[in-house]
């Protein structure tokens, strides 16, 4: 149980590494952004490549994020049913 | 534990290479490490006395370190695009093979990005960068798309592996706390299913654009010059068709070696290694194709500086390795692939090893001669590569069989949740499809009357 515990931390602490990660490279991106501004260096290429860039990384995270959620959403209503069924079947044709 | 049930398996062939480990993986790993701990000292020689005991001189400052990073990322297209294309498209023989080509992006994605690191003199400046980088240059550019590509690729290769992690957390696969680690609480419920079946979906169109975007950017560290040889408009396009020939070819080879490692001839059929060398063939011709408009284009011009590269290419110095690059990536292939008889494994393999070692002549082609053959007033410049550029490219090739041995050590190679839905679903979603793409059946009520008619 306490490994179970322990186990789901690391978990949380990997999605948000995640972010931090993103955060950084958004961070990043926008002095990028300050230095193009100080040095008046074709702002507008650097805010345009920025606008690309930044929403990719930020969509990656989103996206890792709303399946750790949904997992362990499901997680506790999985393992009743494996208590009603004898078993756990993580095997994709266990959801049907 | 004991509540846990191990599921009936009929793909115990794919987790047995988990489970069993024989005395030929760890002889393996210790040559390659043998190999890697050499590139390290090699490495650390550099740093220490600089960039002149590589074979880099003035005019030639850019030889196998960027020749190398160009092949890697070019290799990369073989797994995240591939796999994502073949699963967009429906292709129901990719099954078996997504996996393979997925970890082959994440490791050369890494080992590739790494590459222009070596090839600076004080590594340290990296640190630049990050705080006085300019994002109007096409080197911040690749240093963006690629890490955005690591990121992508990395999370499409985990999102579909925590069924089968799940598998292995559940049978109590040892190191049990990383499949429990990793399986993310995955119970295998229809909501689960649903969850990750969005993610992966939203990631497979995503990734696509992303990967085209790494090899169109990396074209431009070449073609935003105005060297000759470099400065063309199709450099894009054809990066991309490069990486994706010599990805398919590199996914080719993984996939017989491990067909023959873990003897998964029940999973990758010949059928699997026809399809995918007829997509090689494809490849080779769109790759010649892009290669003669290049070159007529130059020679058309006629101008001297172009010519200059040109000559040296056709009839100079490095002529060789251009008509051996050209022998490697058409001649070959074309001539084993379109005859059914050499199409078999043996075969595939010769024209894919071909295209490979062709794939890394063509990089080599592009970016030597146009910096012996600067359009300032230099003598041609001379480039020979040195030990310890050697050392680091079998460093390279050693930390990617190394680290895809450990993969393949840790997580099924093949991906059996597809395998499973594959056997279950994929009948009756074939047959659903054809049905949607034929015309309908006429009614009986016209039947009859046709048929009343002819009477």
């Amino acid at each position: 149980m306490k490994n179970d515990k322990t186990i789901f931390w690391l978990q949380i602490a990997s999605v948000s590494w995640i972010w931090i990660f993103v955060m950084g490279v958004a961070i990043w991106i926008l002095n990028l952004i300050r230095v193009a501004h100080k040095l008046n260096d074709a702002l507008n290429a650097s805010v345009g490549i920025s606008i690309v860039a930044i929403p990719v990384f930020f969509t990656l995270a989103a996206i890792l994020t709303y399946v750790f959620v949904g997992l362990q959403k499901d997680k506790h209503r999985g393992d009743e049913r494996a208590k009603q069924t004898g078993g756990i079947d993580s095997s994709w044709r266990g959801a049907k | 534990m004991s509540e846990l049930r191990h599921n009936t398996f009929e793909d115990e062939d794919l987790i047995r290479p988990i489970e069993q480990t024989g005395p030929g993986f760890y002889l393996m790993v210790a040559i390659l490490l043998g190999v890697i701990v050499f590139a390290g000292y090699t490495y650390i020689r550099q740093v220490f006395l600089g960039l002149g005991v590589t074979g880099l001189a003035q005019p030639v400052s850019w030889g196998f370190y960027i020749i190398n990073f160009v092949f890697f990322i070019g290799i990369s297209h073989a797994g995240t695009l591939i796999s994502a294309i073949l699963r967009l498209s429906k292709a129901e023989w990719r099954r078996p093979i997504t996996r393979m080509a997925e970890v082959i992006t994440a490791i050369v994605l890494a080992i590739g990005g790494l590459h222009p690191i070596l090839d600076l003199g004080r590594p340290d400046r990296m640190l630049h960068l990050f705080t006085e980088g300019r994002l109007q240059s096409p080197l911040l550019w690749d240093v963006t798309s690629i890490t955005a590509y690591f990121a992508a690729s990395t999370v499409y290769l985990y999102l579909p592996m925590i069924p089968d992690i799940a598998i292995l957390r559940d049978r109590g696969t040892r190191p049990r706390w990383l499949y429990e680690f990793l399986a993310w609480g995955w119970r295998g419920t229809e909501h689960q299913k649903k969850v990750l079946e969005r993610a992966i979906n939203i990631l497979m169109v995503m990734v696509i654009p992303i990967a085209i975007s790494v090899h169109t950017v990396i074209s431009f560290i070449f073609s935003m010059t105005i060297q000759p040889g470099w400065h063309s408009t199709i450099f894009g396009p054809y990066f991309v068709v490069g990486a994706i020939f010599s990805g398919i070819a590199a996914l080719l080879i993984v996939m017989i070696a491990f067909r023959k490692a873990f003897d998964l001839g029940k999973y990758l059929k010949l059928i699997h290694f026809q399809y995918l060398s007829t997509l090689l063939l494809i490849m080779s011709f769109l790759w010649f194709y892009f290669t003669f408009a290049e070159y007529l284009t130059g020679f058309y011009g006629h101008e001297p500086n172009e010519m200059r590269v040109f000559l040296y290419k056709f009839t100079g110095d490095y002529a060789p390795w251009f008509w051996t690059m050209g022998i490697c990536n058409f001649l070959i292939p074309v001539v084993i692939l379109v005859n059914p008889k050499t199409k078999k494994i043996p075969g595939i393999l010769i024209a894919s090893i071909s295209v490979v070692i062709g794939m890394w002549l063509e990089r080599l082609i592009i970016v030597v001669p146009s910096l012996a053959n600067p359009r300032l007033p230099y003598p041609t410049g001379i480039y020979i590569p040195s030990l310890t550029e050697w050392s680091l490219f079998a460093g390279g090739v050693a930390v990617f069989i190394l680290a895809y041995m450990l993969f393949a050590k840790l997580f099924p190679i093949i991906s059996i949740w597809e395998i499973q839905e594959g056997r279950e679903e994929s009948v009756h979603a074939v047959a659903e499809r054809l049905k949607s793409y034929l015309p309908d059946p006429p009614s009986e009520q016209l039947l009859t009357e046709k048929l009343g008619s002819k009477r």
